[in-house]
């Protein structure tokens, strides 16, 4: 039995050792180091770019400008809007305009210093409501990059129905990945002329096709591999380095390695969406939740990246795990002249999460209820539909995972003179929004008499690679010891997507079982499972051309109507409930997060030491989205200016598995990565309340604002 | 460009050096112990912690020429394929890695805390690690894996 | 990566003055944590002198009106000293506190003065102690109050020729005093302090005998409120009176730095903790 056992991570061991080759442990003879030259203007025509000084320097090899691409200068997740190498215009403080090489990073660091741009400057926007009211256009299709709906009911029904209603508006800012490792990528031409990239990368495959746009060459001249990785996030799935360093290898036919420091990462990487969401329920005496009006608006930054796909989860989602009659939200992503936004843990839910909860605790407040029953009461479960009238038919555990909770929210006991406990709740679909999102994968066998597990699937510390082979070892009812795992790599994989939207162990581990599934048929129509050994099947295999068992799972949803968004965008969700306990120093307005408890509705636990970790991480994630991180554009440098959570920021955790099981997926599974993160901060922010009667609206809820607030309720007294 | 000389993980070992240059370039670039990473290289992260006479620091911010006569530890010195130091076993079991990115730095830190404190406190685990920034696993299962691993060491001796 | 630099390593002190002297474009390098990390960022010198192994310039030792440290002792070696947690609670707590375990094992009492930044945390204890420091150059050496050695932020008084060698703390005036250190981040750890509090207070059946207070990252420079704290001398303990010298501290503090946007956190902050470290 392999589901459901805590085995260990299959990378753990080289791990504990020190002896995984991440992209810049790599050393290819003969290698060039690149760097990237970029603006130093928000928007701007760029007049002149003189890289002589640059390209007289000793030991620069080439200086490349977006005149030397040979094939598309445009990249992009969902539309290639963005330029690999700026031509003509600048749209953000640090957009790529030149790759300069040399022999070492010393010259070349040398050499950037001596680049010359003439800029014209160009009126810079930098929040979407400035955007929104500007003349000035950031692209030629106007600023507004986004604009979708959800109508469910009718509000302005639902709202005249309700006896009471409460209104407020929540802020969120830009936060970065902040991943240990900074992106990073080697790159050269193998024997054959193949162009080879191995880099820090959340997807391979992806990578691969836009390389061969950017080259004009077909993608079987292309092999992307991924180096080990540290760390994702969402913020290697956009190209990072894999373009500049592919472009740079074709145009000097030598090695070339790339590296961003740790301040080019700050300023290159994409952000999370600072969100800007007015929020407005109506509920019934009796705590029912009837009508939600919601408006959000979004700072996309320069280019698209995830922008698009923020914008729309963030509708469907706005409502949070609660069944609503009538629903009206808008969603509108602006461009400004600030750092690209992104893709990062959560796509947008974690700031609406912080919006929705929020608002049902003043809903409690306002009738008097327990802020549990009244999630309890409206909370979704099979036979409920959805914002976009999903009806629920399969998992659907959230009430579970309030059950759970709900014994120590009665126990609760407060310590402290500032002591709060706080509630948080979510939903989130898994895998891409009412698009096909398929996975594919494809087993075989090896001379030595093993079984070859082909994953494109890419691991970025989330352990998917350990449950993906849980899932095979089981289906096949083999040992560990009887595959090979050969992951990653484009040459010797199918496309599994991104590991994003929390996808990877739903849709990529029922491609696996898919394939599994093919295999176990064959290995049983040759004996195995009676008395026939791996290797004997494997001799039998190899007579008849080593037959390959593809996997395939493409996740049953409909794309959502384009005006009502009514639709089954995803084909199933997520549950969560955290409650979380903190101590408020009302001098300091420090905010101590003491415990939490976390109860997750996960499907099936594939492994449930991993499932933990994921949920320990994203509580981490969700300590620092509410109390400190805080990107801000051109004062965050690096992490002397940007504070993630230590050790000593972190609460005691207490975790709680449903696993109300999920037909689609492999042995019942969902998926974890995103939902361990989103409900957190708005526990916190809760508990804060709670603790010192304040709300906030706007996070982080640093020091200073915590205190602000704190120093204006007094002074409320006074008056 | 100087000729330092000092204990590397209990081995005497020679490298000219740079005067600019950091421990952190001499051992990744000139010695291949690729396990020190670099994070931040302003002492922010802890990714490239090494122990200099069994106490962590920032191997970014230390020249190379410090190092001259001390001895100098990374991860390759707690135990190897053969033999797993105890934290290291406890990091496995408990659940404490993800990327992996961060652990070299942090078992160094745990190792230290474990030299000179063999009972430690949950709090005083926390203050140890607290210079190793961790983004995947909130430092709970390390923090589990370093007092799983203060028991065993115990037990052993 | 690093600008280019020479360096030198000094094993005495005379030897280190000699690098000092005779050296162009000069920086003494101690424990790195604070020039380093400049220097990545741009700063550059000819040469650099290591004084981390200068023995002399290491470690506590008693002296005839108290006590000395040697200005290259780690952050760690003082906060896990019993001496100085007899002697100078103060400053053991705030050595504790910096940044993290590697910058506490790497960094030192010598550097962080010289450093001289309004949020250092060694310089509020020191100037509660009237720490004296002794600059020695070939010339010869000299005395100086650390409250005149900074003479701006990240700016002190120290000759181009000069090398810190010592910090005297003088014995207290009397003997039981409640003495503390509270500093206020945004993190729980590896942080620079947003406000940070020295404190050492003798009273005696409910008067004010001698407070000292010296408070971090509000003024230019970390500073003591020497009229309240005279004001205070003899004063009765009484809320009243609290209140009031704290009223005065917080207007000398605007009077030093004007009004600043940050104030807006700082002032009821730090209203909130001294009246708090007064009441004990």
């Amino acid at each position: 039995m392999f589901i459901g056992r805590d085995i260990d991570r299959i990378d753990v061991l080289d791990k504990v050792l020190g002896k995984p080759i991440f992209a810049y442990d790599l050393k290819v003879e003969g290698m060039l180091f690149g760097c990237i030259y970029r603006s130093k203007r928000p928007h701007a025509l760029i007049k002149k770019i003189d890289i002589q000084d640059a390209l007289s320097l000793n030991g620069i090899v080439k200086v490349i400008t977006h005149a030397d691409i040979p094939g598309e200068n445009a990249f992009g997740a969902i539309k290639k809007d963005q330029f690999y190498l700026a031509g003509d215009k600048v749209r953000y403080i640090g957009e790529p305009i030149l790759i300069i090489l040399g022999e070492s990073e010393k010259i070349v660091r040398k050499a950037l210093n001596s680049i010359k741009v003439e800029y014209e400057d160009i009126e810079a926007i930098y929040d979407p409501f400035s955007s929104r009211d500007s003349t000035t256009l950031i692209h030629d299709t106007g600023n507004l990059l986004s604009y979708r709906t959800v109508i469910k009911g009718d509000f302005e029904q639902g709202f005249n129905e309700s006896d009471v209603v409460v209104e407020h508006t929540y802020k969120t800012t830009w936060l970065d990945h902040a991943f240990m490792e900074t992106e990073s990528g080697i790159g050269y031409m193998d024997e054959t002329g193949k162009i080879v990239i191995c880099s820090s990368t959340q997807n391979v495959h992806y990578k691969r096709k836009e390389i061969s746009k950017l080259l004009a060459l077909p993608e079987d001249r292309i092999r992307v591999i991924q180096a080990t990785t540290g760390g994702g996030f969402g913020g290697k799935l956009d190209m990072t380095v894999e373009g500049y360093i592919a472009l740079s290898v074709y145009l000097t036919k030598r090695p070339v390695v790339m590296r961003f420091t740790r301040e080019e990462s700050f300023l290159s990487n994409t952000k999370r969406h600072p969100l800007y969401i007015e929020y407005k329920t109506g509920a019934k005496k009796d705590g029912s939740i009837n009508a939600v009006k919601v408006n959000i608006i979004g700072d996309t930054g320069a280019y698209i990246s995830y922008g698009e796909t923020v914008c729309l989860r963030a509708a469907i989602h706005a409502t949070g795990p609660y069944e609503v009659p009538h629903v009206f939200v808008e969603s509108r992503m602006f461009y400004t002249n600030n750092h690209i936004s992104g893709a990062m843990r959560g796509f947008g839910i974690p700031q609406v999460a912080f919006a929705h909860e929020s608002q049902i605790d003043e809903v409690a407040l306002l009738l008097n209820m327990d802020p549990l029953e009244v999630r309890m009461k409206n909370g979704l479960r099979r036979g409920s539909l959805t914002a976009t009238s999903q009806l629920l038919t399969n998992s659907a555990g959230f009430l579970e995972t309030l059950k759970k909770i709900e014994p120590f929210w009665k126990a609760r006991k407060k310590q402290g003179l500032h002591t709060g406990f706080g509630l948080g709740c979510m939903y989130y679909g898994i895998g891409n929004t009412g698009v096909s999102n398929p996975s594919s994968c494809y087993l075989t066998f090896t001379d030595e008499g093993k079984i070859a597990f082909h994953s494109g699937v890419c691991e970025i510390g989330q352990g998917s690679d350990t449950a993906l082979l849980q899932i095979l070892l089981e289906t096949l009812n083999v040992e560990e010891r009887d595959v090979v795992l050969l992951r990653g790599d484009t040459d010797t994989s199918n496309d599994a997507g991104s590991s994003s939207a929390s996808r990877q162990t739903y849709v990529s581990g029922r491609a696996v079982y898919d394939a599994a599934l093919k295999m176990r048929k064959y290995l049983k129509s040759k004996g195995y499972y009676d008395c026939e050994t791996l290797r004997g099947v494997c001799l039998l295999a190899k007579e008849e051309g080593l037959p390959v068992f593809e996997g395939f799972f493409d996740p049953p949803t409909s794309p959502v109507d384009s005006k009502t968004s009514q639709g089954i965008p995803y084909a199933t969700y997520a549950f969560a409930t955290h409650m979380t306990e903190i101590d408020v120093d009302k001098a300091t307005g420090f905010c101590k997060v003491k415990k939490v408890h976390a109860s997750h509705d996960v499907g099936k636990a594939i492994n449930l030491k991993n499932v933990k970790g994921q949920i320990y991480g994203g509580i981490a994630m969700g300590v620092g989205l509410a109390l400190m991180e805080e990107f801000v554009p051109s004062k965050t440098e690096s992490f002397d200016s940007y504070y993630i959570p230590t050790s000593m920021d972190m609460p005691d955790v207490e975790i709680f598995i449903v696993e109300d099981e999920e037909p689609t997926g492999p042995f019942g599974a969902k998926g974890l990565g995103e939902p361990a993160l989103i409900p957190q901060a708005a526990s916190i922010v809760n508990a804060i309340k709670d603790a010192v009667g304040v709300r906030a609206f706007e996070l982080p809820c640093h020091i200073e604002r915590l205190k602000a607030l704190i120093e204006s309720e007094k002074d409320k007294w006074v008056e | 460009m100087v000729t330092i000389d000092f204990t590397l993980n209990g081995k005497r070992v020679t490298v000219d050096v740079n005067d600019n240059e950091t421990l952190l370039f001499t051992l990744r670039e000139k010695l291949s112990i690729k396990s020190v990473k670099e994070g931040c290289s302003i002492g922010e992260c802890g990714t490239c912690t090494v122990l200099i006479d069994d106490e962590t620091h920032y191997s970014c911010l230390t020249l190379s020429s410090k190092v001259t006569g001390r001895d100098v530890k990374t991860v390759e010195y707690l135990g190897n394929i053969i033999e797993l130091h105890p934290l290291q076993e406890a990091f496995i079991s408990c659940g404490a890695v993800q990327c992996g990115y961060c652990t070299p730095g942090m078992l160094l830190s745990a190792y230290s805390l474990l030299l000179k404190n063999k009972d430690p406190q949950d709090e005083e685990i926390k203050r140890a690690i607290s210079g190793n920034l961790c983004r995947c696993t909130g430092y709970i299962q390390i923090i589990e894996a370093i007092r799983y691993a203060a028991g065993i060491l115990k037990q052993n001796c | 990566m690093l600008p280019e630099f020479l360096s030198r390593t000094a094993k005495t002190k005379e030897e280190a003055l000699s690098y000092i002297t005779g050296l162009e474009d000069v920086k003494v390098l101690a424990g790195g944590t604070d020039l380093i990390v400049r220097m990545r960022k741009g700063e550059a010198y000819k040469h650099l002198v290591d004084v981390m192994e200068v023995p002399e310039m290491k470690g506590i030792s008693c002296d005839e009106e108290g006590f000395k440290i040697g200005a290259t002792t780690t952050h760690n070696r003082l906060s896990n000293s019993q001496f100085i947690k007899m002697n100078a609670r103060s400053l053991s707590l705030a050595c504790g506190l910096i940044g993290s375990p590697q910058i506490r094992n790497m960094g030192t009492i010598g550097g962080n003065l010289i450093n001289a930044s309004p949020a250092a945390d060694t310089i509020p204890p020191l100037l509660v102690h009237d720490a004296v420091l002794t600059l020695e150059s070939k010339g010869g050496e000299r005395k100086e109050e650390l409250e005149d050695f900074i003479i701006a932020p990240y700016k002190t008084s120290m000759k181009s020729d000069e090398l810190l060698t010592f910090i005297h703390i003088k014995r207290k005036r009397f003997k039981d005093y409640r003495e503390g250190y509270k500093r206020v981040t945004k993190r729980a750890a590896l942080a620079i302090s947003r406000l940070s509090v020295a404190w050492a207070i003798h009273e005696y059946e409910g008067l004010f005998h001698d407070v000292r207070l010296a408070i971090g990252s509000c003024t230019p420079m970390p500073f003591r409120p020497r009229i309240v704290e005279e004001f205070l001398k003899g004063n009765k303990k009484e809320e009243q009176i609290i209140i009031e010298s704290v009223k005065m501290i917080l207007e000398e503090i605007k009077r030093i730095t004007g009004d600043r946007p940050s104030f807006i956190y700082k002032i009821p902050v730090l209203k909130d903790l001294l009246e708090n470290i007064l009441r004990g």
